[in-house]
């Protein structure tokens, strides 16, 4: 069928919702309005007040009482209207969601799904355009995913669902209208393995989110200057899937890390030391990182359009591997 | 009021229980045997007793990191809670948690947050929970005055009033939050009480040094809150006889007002209460001490002993087995 990005979120939590009771669903807005992204439209009127409540404006409150009513069964899936705004409930997810069964023991477990907004949106500005998977790389216990299809992104919300353990879901604004052909049937997607978007066999890009995309149309403008490169969407940011990634580099002996966040401190950051760690005798080059400038994503639209990587960026990046 | 017999005997045990624990505990830290610090408790067991002698089979309940000797009133061990105070094997968390960390899902404890007042909306979650289940369980929530003035407080206790959740906040106020006095802290006498009014909450105002008071007052919000009425705050009034952790002198105050406060013994109160009914003799007081001191004495014995970790564990319990549902 053909649906769009949200709509393929929105059948992954309906069909979720039916096969399992315990599952609810809360956040700002999500219950009659249905999100105000509209991916939640529809839940409220089938599944009922009970298990698909609006919140007070409350941040704090909304990660936490995730945490309590998972640890104590039911599986719910929540709403952060903007991933910006999980910054308000950094502890709550730093210290709690992640930690909770740590610091408890075995008896205790957090099946609980945050699904937020997050990237930017042509001039939602600097609080709410922000990409902040690499905030919450610190803290173990975190599983965090950012699909970049509506295939993906059903199959894993799905799986994330089901995990009994607490996942981040960060669903991309600009993807949310795009349409795709996805299978009728039910289908689910491990956690934790990467998708080959494009194989390739001189150089590696590692994009995320948004950016797989702009990778994509890089990789065909390559190809046509006759370099064949490599696209590989990890999907599941936590935990990697670094079987695939080092096979790819250890094929192409170059990799270029592409992401739609900020660049110091980034994922790139964390992943480039990796590689150079576990594959430094493999490459021909050294990591490339290709992200969004260090400034607060300006209002302005020209301003946001050259602080994020386009096809050119990640294309002369390329470049200086060879 | 009238009480039963048994109810009274059974809050005198858990009274002295807890009073002997954290007299205990003081002592063990200043052994050594505790990794981290320690928030002794030690007169403010009424706040506690009184509460969870409402309780019944199936509730929940978010304890604090002052009176630890609350997690034996809900029916976990001695030899579990001083395991975990030690960071032994034969706690919950095997080593990972600790002193702030006790907790026993079985019996319906929530653990806590190390960031006070974090874990208030993670109960108030919990109160969800039960709600769903239509089982006329509840959560007790404790937390203390200092707590009371964290933001994630005020969005739980919104939350829980317009909810309707089956949540009782119990706001232990012993004046001091480490070294800031409760009128520092917040601009009207009562932090519990005085503010459920904004959140729709009835509330209640006791005197934590009477345990039968704090229990009238809680058997009467646990009714209101379980019949499906909706959150409640009972605020227990007392002070905090020591340091706000072990090694804290506590020369920020007035030694002479700590001095009337040890007067106002929780214990002795209900021990005067008991022998002037004649329901407690002081041959009977005796034999209830020993007996506990013994049981306290074997959980103790019992964490001295009990194993270490193993350093190659150190990676269990990030993520739960199976991983998915």
């Amino acid at each position: 069928m053909l649906v769009t990005y949200a709509q393929a979120i929105n059948a992954a939590m309906k069909e979720e919702m039916r096969r399992d009771d315990k599952m609810v669903i809360f956040g700002e807005d999500v219950a009659q309005h249905g999100g105000i992204f509209g991916v939640t439209r529809g839940l409220w009127d089938e599944f009922g007040s009970d298990r698909v409540k609006n919140t007070p404006v409350s941040e704090n409150a909304i990660a936490a009482v995730g945490v309590g009513a998972a640890v104590f069964g039911l599986r719910p899936c929540i709403e952060f209207m903007y991933s910006d705004f999980m910054l308000v409930a950094y502890n709550e997810i730093f210290q709690s969601v992640s930690k909770w069964r740590y610091l408890h023991g075995p008896q205790y477990s957090v099946p609980l799904v945050i699904r937020s907004a997050a990237g930017s949106a042509f001039g939602a500005g600097a609080e709410h355009s922000n990409c902040v998977e690499s905030l919450f790389l610190h803290s173990p216990g975190l599983t965090m995913i950012t699909p970049s299809t509506a295939y993906d992104a059903k199959g894993l919300l799905k799986s994330a669902i089901r995990s009994n353990n607490p996942v981040l879901f960060f669903e991309q604004k600009q993807l949310y209208q795009v349409k795709e052909e996805i299978p009728d049937d039910e289908y689910l997607i491990p956690i934790g393995v990467a998708d080959i978007k494009r194989p390739g066999k001189d150089v590696t890009i590692i994009a995320v989110g948004l950016m797989v995309r702009r990778a994509l149309e890089a990789a065909e403008k390559l190809a046509a200057e006759g370099i064949d490169a490599e696209v590989i969407d990890p999907r599941t940011i936590a935990p990697l899937d670094r079987e695939t990634l080092f096979g790819s580099i250890r094929k192409t002996h170059r990799a270029v890390i592409v992401e739609e966040s900020s660049k110091t401190g980034g994922l790139g950051a964390e992943w480039a030391a990796m590689i150079q760690e576990e594959l430094y005798d493999s490459m021909d080059a050294p990591v490339q990182r290709v992200a969004a400038l260090d400034v607060p994503l300006p209002y302005n639209v020209a301003y946001e359009v050259a602080a994020i990587p386009d096809a050119d960026r990640i294309i002369s990046a390329v470049k200086t591997l060879f | 009021m009238s009480y039963p017999k048994e109810k009274l005997l059974e809050m005198y045990r858990s009274l002295l229980g807890d009073r002997i624990l954290e007299e205990r505990l003081i002592e063990l830290y200043a052994q050594g045997w505790v990794p981290g610090h320690i928030h002794s408790g030690v007169g403010e067991e009424a706040s506690y007793t009184g509460v969870l002698a409402t309780r019944r089979e199936g509730d929940c309940y978010k304890f604090t990191h002052r009176n630890v000797s609350a997690y034996s009133d809900v029916g976990v061990s001695y030899r579990h809670i001083f395991c975990e105070i030690l960071g032994r094997m034969g706690g919950n968390s095997e080593g990972k948690g600790g002193i702030n960390h006790i907790a026993d899902k079985d019996k319906g404890v929530i653990g806590m947050a190390g960031a006070l007042g974090c874990d208030i909306a993670i109960a108030t979650g919990v109160s969800y929970a039960l709600k769903l289940q239509s089982s006329g369980n509840m959560v007790y929530c404790f937390l203390g005055d200092g707590t009371t003035s964290r933001g994630p407080v005020h969005e739980a206790m919104n939350w829980a009033g317009v909810w309707k959740l089956p949540i009782l906040y119990i706001v232990n106020n012993n004046e001091f939050s480490i070294s800031t006095h409760v009128s520092e802290g917040c601009s009207i006498p009562n932090p519990g009480a005085g503010r459920a009014a904004g959140y729709g909450m009835p509330a209640k105002l006791v005197d934590a040094t009477d345990v039968l008071e704090v229990y009238d007052a809680a058997k009467e919000l646990s009714d209101y809150v379980r019949s499906g009425n909706g959150p409640a705050v009972l605020e227990t009034k007392g002070y905090r006889w020591r340091g706000h952790f072990e090694g804290d002198q506590a020369r920020y105050r007035d030694a002479a007002v700590a001095n009337e406060w040890h007067k106002r013994d929780c214990v002795k109160n209900l021990e005067s209460y008991l022998k002037e009914k004649d329901l407690l003799s002081d041959a009977e007081i005796e034999a209830i001490r020993e007996e506990t001191k013994a049981a306290i004495e074997d959980g103790i014995a019992f964490a001295e002993k009990a194993e270490q970790p193993k350093l190659s564990a150190i990676y269990d319990n990030i993520f739960a087995e199976p991983y998915e549902n």
